[in-house]
């Protein structure tokens, strides 16, 4: 009996994920911004960086070397970009789905079907995948036509390699994310100061070490900072699987953390929900 | 008169709506903090060599990293109150239904973008102002009597951008997705103004759109007189460069808007979007 609701669970997992997929593929005008921002939004950021080293100055450079562990600013750059972008279509993606449901008036007919309530609040970060990889793809090659650097082959299979192991924890915060958001119900003003504390805690844009001690130890409990700080390690410094062990276990380790945190808080709010009926407010 | 009434009362109208979303008001001072100056300031020191910006020096000609970009933000501001306040604002309207009704009113359609100009400005001068605020307070910004010489530089070019509000509002009547053209538009515009980094480092086959631009010579100027910056060519040459790009800049922006306009009465898409 466990076993057959477990396969029905499964199954509503993979409609929910076709669904979001389906979604996706409807509005085809989302990927001009998904190929315009990942190339231009770092682009900007490695010409401030030049700007800001004086085209090049070794001391200027060396300066950053010291703070950062590497000199290259260009993938030093668009690695923390690549991060925001994933951010960016998690917080927007599935940690709005939930929010957009509620909007669309489908959440309560949702609830009312018997599968487990895991699956509205993980089902459309299935689909969350094709972007993320999409916009690797597409950084990878800009890193390379606009400012001619060319990746390390095993750096960009352990770039996708840290990536998988990555998305547990991205996803359960996400999820967190989610079901903070039914409840708070402002979506907009919620992922611009999410995204834009992730962006300053986890080393998107500058190294860590020019935060204050107590964000540096905040962004130790954030998983996009072991994310960034191993794919820049595998694609600067030749990083090998080896190395990446403490930073798969830390992630494993937040995406427990952060899952729980979210069913619990899901939990909470459907209680909760049942009995002042909210689901179908907004 | 009653053109200047009626613009008048829009931008009165303006400022009202806006000022009844308290936190969008904060987020249009804490967002460009948060998101950009803050960002900046902490990947410019990663370059500095003993506290001081050696790099930026050598690039412009001064160390004063947080008065590069918050000057930056000004011009950026004006950009997006361009772009945002005075353009965007009539797909909020189409959205909202009150478009048609409003162009049914004996009010010439060029005064709707000049009462959205004077309401946008009104919250960019306000935001300008706290900014620039929260940055003497917490960010090491330091604000000197000369950056009032650039007044008149930032003047023209509040002019200049009202041509660039009608040639957009011109697109945005026009075109259903707008949300990401304007997005876009608007960020490659402020780029292209040397908001972020100076125009020179800009690819070759981009500068020309940048020199063409009159947003390049106001930031120009203003950093000038701000900051003490090396100018990109000589100031008397930018002022005269800013004002014929304006003057070029207001026929065109009211040709593209006045087509639209003619465009959406004949196929009757002001609703539509």
């Amino acid at each position: 009996m466990n076993l057959a609701l477990a396969a029905g669970d499964l199954r509503a997992l993979g409609a929910a994920g076709r669904m979001s997929f389906r979604t996706l593929r409807r509005y085809p005008a989302n990927f001009v911004g998904q190929i315009f921002w990942p190339v231009m939004l770092p682009a900007v950021w490695v010409l401030m960086g030049q700007a800001y080293s004086g085209g090049g100055d070794r001391e200027a450079i060396d300066a950053f070397a010291a703070r950062s562990g590497t000199s290259g600013v260009t993938v030093f750059v668009f690695v923390g970009y690549a991060m925001y972008m994933w951010l960016s279509t998690l917080l927007w993606g599935p940690g709005t789905a939930l929010r957009q449901e509620q909007i669309r008036g489908s959440l309560e007919a949702v609830f009312l079907t018997p599968v487990s309530r895991l699956v509205p609040l993980f089902g459309p970060t299935l689909t969350n995948i094709v972007w993320v990889l999409f916009q690797l793809l597409v950084m990878g090659l800009a890193v390379w036509l606009l400012f001619g650097v060319v990746l390390p082959l095993q750096g960009i299979l352990l770039t996708l390699l840290v990536t998988f192991a990555g998305l547990p924890a991205m996803y359960a915060m996400g999820s967190l994310f989610g079901a903070a958001v039914l409840r708070f119900g402002e979506v907009g003003p919620a992922v611009q100061f999410v995204r834009g504390g992730l962006s300053l805690l986890c080393g998107i844009t500058f190294p860590i070490v020019m935060l204050p001690a107590w964000a540096q130890t905040t962004s130790a409990a954030m998983p996009p900072t072991y994310i960034v700080a191993a794919i820049r390690d595998v694609l600067l410094k030749g990083a090998t699987p080896l190395d990446l062990g403490p930073t798969a276990a830390s992630l494993a380790v937040l995406a427990v953390a952060f899952g729980a945190v979210a069913i619990v808080l899901f939990r909470v709010l459907e209680a909760s929900a049942r009995r002042s009926g909210m689901f179908g407010r907004y | 008169m009653d053109e200047l009434r009626a613009a008048l009362a829009i931008a009165k109208k303006d400022i009202r709506n806006v000022s009844r979303y308290r936190f969008s008001v904060a987020s249009s001072i804490f967002t460009p903090l948060y998101q950009g100056v803050l960002p900046g300031l902490l990947f410019g020191a990663s370059f500095a060599v003993g506290g001081k910006a050696v790099g930026l020096d050598k690039t412009i000609g001064t160390a004063d990293l947080a008065g590069f970009i918050f000057m930056g933000g000004v011009i950026s501001g004006l950009v997006a109150t361009a772009f945002w306040a005075m353009a965007m604002s009539f797909r909020n309207e189409m959205e909202m239904g009150t478009l048609e009704p409003t162009w049914l009113t004996p009010t010439a359609r060029e005064t709707l973008v000049i009462g959205r100009a004077l309401g946008g400005m009104f919250w960019f001068v306000f935001s300008t102002t706290a900014i620039f605020i929260v940055g003497v307070a917490f960010f090491g910004l330091r604000l000197r009597a000369e950056m009032l010489y650039a007044v008149p530089a930032i003047l023209i070019a509040i002019v200049a951008m009202v041509g660039v509000a009608y040639l957009i509002a011109g697109v945005v009547l026009s075109i259903r997705d707008a949300n990401l053209f304007v997005d876009c538009a608007n960020f490659l515009f402020s780029v292209a103004s040397g908001a972020a980094f100076p125009i020179l480092l800009l690819p070759g086959v981009l500068q020309p759109i940048a020199y063409a631009l009159p947003t390049t010579y106001a930031m120009d100027i203003l950093r000038q007189q701000a900051l003490g910056t090396r100018p990109l060519v000589d100031p008397a040459v930018e002022y005269l460069a800013l004002i014929a790009s304006t003057i070029v800049l207001i026929p065109i922006g009211l040709w593209a808007y006045r087509r639209a306009d003619g465009r959406i009465r004949r196929l009757g898409t002001i609703n539509q979007y």
